[in-house]
């Protein structure tokens, strides 16, 4: 097996990881930068401060959404036991394993429940205060310190199984045992049910309970559709800016590629699924408390957000990535897949920042677009800095061989 | 690597093309390359499970046929669309659960279902077309080595169709791609056409199967005098007698018996009770015995004068309740029936009761055709009707409002009239309604009086309510001010109006609003001053006695608030 394996670049450039701590402080600059425009995007309905937590929030996510689909790609990958990606998978891993530095970078959103200030969350503003009877009543389980508990749960759930999952790929890197491989595969079933379960209720309370008199059921699949989707572009994108740089160039070929793709643009039609699958209950059933979430959306320039959405994170990449020909190429692919973040960013911002007050403004889009940037830096410092030393390409996954001679059917 | 062997068979068949056999699929790869590389397009593989590569390797260009599904999925995605939109928006509309007639959301389950049917169909047909499908044979198949090319076998075949063939090129380019047989394979002389026979029993099968078609179809378009078959028998004569018909079993010979007398049908105990007619039934016949009369009269000859005719025509007039039923001016009550309002009248009539819920101001706003504004509680027309008539009102509708009988059981209807017997009060209280001696923070029992109390109970006349009327949002109860004012401007009082507005408790803001307004007045009237200056100097405990339906009206308020004094 060991000469099957073709003798490359396994290390991040050395420039990249030079850029790490860069990037750390532009992303800090960027999102105190952000945090200024909107306080002057502020209005009389709404604070500034109020924008920018939700701002800072939908980053959050977005930047969370990409490390959960890893997570999850990497134990269903060892749960249907799939030989094509193991060529990636370490990629996966990687960021995967960035959470635990994100659950540091939640805490000032936790921060913001125990205010009682309705910042970010409605319902902090506890019992004692004019909220409308239905979110009184939710106050049993939305409270801070039921919440902090919950929250600490999720992300023991996700730091434990991404960490498990990278060690034990890192042992494998030195000892070779291919029982490894066995274990992990063992551990992938119950491993995903407790993620599909954590992902829900994460979906339900870091993100729908913005609006906390609103719920959907279906809300912690759209997010998790997301994930994925959010998941294979920055792979996708990962693997072409790593090839550019002569990095794991024979591991990752035009095959892994089209399947990135396709699954990407699996995704694509899945989250437009599942998005319209919510939207058409509740406009089919027209109910007061249904609905509020969609009213926000439908003033203030949020329609126009929406049709947006629907044209640019369905229609345009649904036609634009459905070719196999567009797939097997790196450097659209890779193209797509920005296009792809973009998107979904602007569904993150779709998703959290509608609010009652909140008007879709200029200076609101920059200060949003601002702190995403500097989201987006602390992102990939945090997975540079993780990534290290740690080789790219897990050598030893007794998978790797018949990986590297993948390739997709006509 | 055998040698292949000289074709043995007679030269008259015509050469089919050239086959060779490998045992393993790089062989086979290479030597489809081979080929390839040597000009050859009509070639062909057979394997017994897809090759990665082959078509690279046999130089096959892609395919057209995701050009066939994309297509035909977009045509059924335009399909389904215009079909839906003209069904429904421009042939056939039809309001369905109050949705516009052309709507998209709903347009789309049923668009994704064409796209995926018309492009999964033409996919599967195109399919078969452009690989030339079905086939039923194929002379290959007569080459017995082919068979094992569903098991271990490779075989690459190069098509005699293929303008540079030549036999002898081919078969020394086949055995020079290491092959472990090559053999020209001969067209298939036998006879192509379907057998007689088997032509025979398909027609015949057809043809049968078209006869119970071809009866239903006759029997669809005749008469027959002949009773149907029975095939249940005992479904179509069942051991049972059916109403109307006789029967022996009974001494009056009838199947369906008349109810035992003083039966109650299952919910129909309502029949005939005030409290559940909201009117007295008996006292009903004797108001309208004249008319009842004159009716009968009318009916008997058609002679009758315009007024009587008219007389006749006129619904008769119902002794509507004066008073409430036992049991209904109470606390618990209060409580339902100002849920219920709130659930159910509030939408239109508004939490004031003005005929400005947010249904009529959203009609309002849209110009809604054919909208009829909620009529207003406090109009001087329902004012003074009396109980029965308010909850003959919810139980039955009137003109636009219809009945809310099947939302609101018997007891519920009386919980709301309370209601808005209370509301109708509140918005028209009397000078005479405030307990003597009461002060405004007493009477106030909103949550938030307790802040307002110290500063009100040292101020000037009329400051107490304004500093009361002061605290939040005072923009929401706009409408709620304008026609108290407008209707007694004259008789009202601040003191009073407090205690009395305060008596709903849900809606602290809007009573708060409107001493605000009268201010002017009440700084004018005497009775006030006391109210605000004396604190507690008599409390009587005994909870007020105005009108039969008052009471209920303090509730909130109730024990400590109210003084019965001045009645």
């Amino acid at each position: 097996m060991a000469s099957n394996i073709p003798n490359d670049k396994l290390f991040l450039p050395p420039s990249w990881r030079g850029m790490a701590s860069v990037l750390m402080i532009a992303g800090l600059i960027c999102i105190m930068l952000s945090a200024a425009i909107c306080y002057l995007a502020g209005s009389s309905e709404v604070d500034g401060w109020t924008i920018f937590c939700h701002s800072y929030l939908a980053n959050y996510v977005f930047c969370l959404t990409i490390c959960l689909g890893a997570l999850f790609f990497v134990m269903v990958t060892h749960l249907v036991r799939a030989s094509w990606c193991a060529s990636f998978r370490r990629i996966a891993e990687l960021f995967a394993f960035t959470i635990p530095l994100w659950a540091i970078l939640f805490i000032p959103i936790l921060l913001t429940a125990y205010t009682k200030n309705d910042w970010l969350y409605p319902w902090a503003l506890g019992p004692d205060s004019d909220l409308p009877g239905i979110v009184k009543n939710k106050l049993d389980y939305l409270n801070p310190l039921w919440f902090t508990i919950r929250v600490a749960i999720y992300f023991a759930v996700w730091i434990f199984a991404a960490r498990f999952y990278f060690t034990m790929s890192r042992k494998q890197d030195e000892t070779g045992d291919s029982e490894i491989t066995l274990k992990l595969q063992k551990w992938a079933g119950p491993m995903i049910m407790l993620f599909a379960l954590s992902v829900n209720f994460g979906a339900f309370d870091i993100v729908m309970s913005t609006d906390p008199a609103w719920f959907s059921t279906i809300y912690g699949v759209y997010i998790f559709a997301a994930s994925m989707l959010s998941f294979f572009a920055t792979t996708i994108l990962s693997c072409y800016l790593l090839q550019r740089n002569g990095r794991i160039e024979k591991f990752v070929n035009t095959e892994h590629f089209q399947d990135m793709s396709k699954f990407q643009f699996g995704f694509i039609v899945f989250w437009s699924y599942i998005a319209f699958s919510q939207f058409l209950l509740y406009w089919y059933g027209n109910l007061p408390e249904e609905t509020t979430w969609y009213m926000h959306r439908g003033e203030h320039g949020w329609l126009e957000l929406g049709f947006v959405l629907i044209a640019l994170h369905f229609v345009v990449p649904f036609l634009g990535t459905m070719s196999r020909h567009i797939r097997r190429r790196k450097a659209i692919m890779a193209g797509w897949a920005c296009f792809i973040l973009f998107v979904h960013a602007l569904d993150m911002l779709f998703l959290v920042m509608p609010y009652e007050g909140i008007h879709l403004s200029f200076s609101l889009l920059l200060g949003h677009f601002v702190c995403w940037a500097g989201m987006f830096c602390l992102f990939v410092s945090i997975v540079l800095m993780r990534v290290g030393d740690t080789p790219l390409v897990a050598v030893k996954d007794p998978w790797l061989s018949e990986s590297l001679a993948y390739e997709v059917g006509p | 690597m055998s040698e292949p062997k000289k074709e043995k068979k007679p030269a008259e068949p015509k050469s089919h093309g050239w086959m060779a056999e490998y045992d393993c699929d790089h062989k086979l790869l290479d030597a489809c390359r081979k080929v390839r590389d040597s000009g050859y397009t009509k070639t062909d593989a057979f394997t017994p499970f897809p090759i990665h590569g082959i078509d690279e390797a046999l130089g096959i260009k892609p395919t057209v046929l995701p050009w066939f599904t994309f297509f035909a999925g977009f045509t059924g995605t335009c399909t389904a669309l215009t079909m839906q939109y003209y069904f429904n928006a421009v042939d056939y509309p039809y309001i369905i659960s109050g949705k516009p007639f052309a709507s998209w959301p709903a347009f789309i389950p049923v668009t994704f279902e064409l796209t995926v049917l018309f492009a999964a169909f033409t996919t599967v047909f195109a399919m078969l077309g452009l690989n030339g499908l079905p086939k039923f044979s194929n002379p290959v198949f007569s080459n017995p080595r082919f068979d094992r090319v569903t098991d271990d076998r490779f075989f690459l075949w190069i098509d005699a169709s293929d303008q540079y063939y030549n036999s002898d090129k081919v078969r020394a380019l086949l055995a020079d791609t290491g092959p472990l047989e090559v053999e020209e394979v001969m067209e298939d002389d036998t006879p192509d056409a379907i057998p007689r026979k088997l032509l025979i029993t398909i027609f015949t099968g057809i043809a049968a199967s078209l006869i119970p078609l071809v009866i239903v179809m006759n029997m669809r378009n005749s008469k027959s005098g002949a009773s149907r078959l029975h095939v249940f028998f005992d479904m179509d004569y069942q051991p049972k007698r059916k109403t109307q018909t006789p029967t022996t079993i009974f001494e009056n010979n009838r199947v369906q018996q008349p109810p035992v007398p003083g039966t109650v049908a299952m919910g129909e105990l309502d029949f005939a009770d005030p409290y559940y007619l909201g009117y007295d039934p008996d006292k009903t016949v004797a108001l309208n015995e004249a008319s009842a009369e004159t009716r009968f009269v009318s009916l008997q000859d058609e002679e009758g004068s315009e007024n009587e005719a008219a007389a006749a025509e006129a619904p008769p007039k119902l002794a509507f309740l004066d008073e409430f039923p036992d049991g209904v001016v109470t606390d618990e009550m209060f409580d339902i029936g100002k849920a219920k309002f709130e659930q159910v009248c509030a939408a239109c009539h508004g939490f004031s009761g003005y005929g400005d819920g947010l249904v009529s101001q959203r009609a309002n706003n849209i110009g809604a055709a054919n909208w009829a504004n909620p009529t207003s509680l406090h109009s001087p027309t329902v004012r003074p009707q009396p109980v029965g008539q308010i909850y003959h009102t919810i139980a039955n509708g009137k003109g636009k409002m219809g009945s809310y009988g099947p939302t609101l059981n018997p007891k519920e209807r009386w919980a709301v009239v309370l209601y808005v017997k209370t509301l109708q009060r509140s918005q028209d209280g009397e000078e005479s309604d405030i307990p003597t001696g009461a002060t405004v923070e007493e009477l106030d029992l909103r949550p938030d009086a307790a802040k307002a109390k110290p500063a009100a109970s040292n101020a000037e006349p009329g400051t107490p309510s304004e500093q009361i009327a002061l605290p939040e949002k005072p923009a929401t109860a706009e409408p709620a001010v304008e026609e108290p004012a407008s209707e007694d401007p004259a008789a009202t009082d601040t003191t009073e109006k407090p205690a009395e507005t305060e008596t709903p408790a849900a809606e602290p803001e809007k009573p708060a609003e409107e001493p605000a307004t009268e201010e002017p007045d009440a700084s004018e009237t005497p009775a006030e001053e006391p109210a605000a200056e004396e604190p507690s100097t008599e409390e009587p405990a005994t909870s007020e006695s105005t009108t039969s339906e008052e009471p209920p009206a303090e509730e909130p308020a109730k024990e400590s608030g109210s003084s019965e004094s001045d009645e």
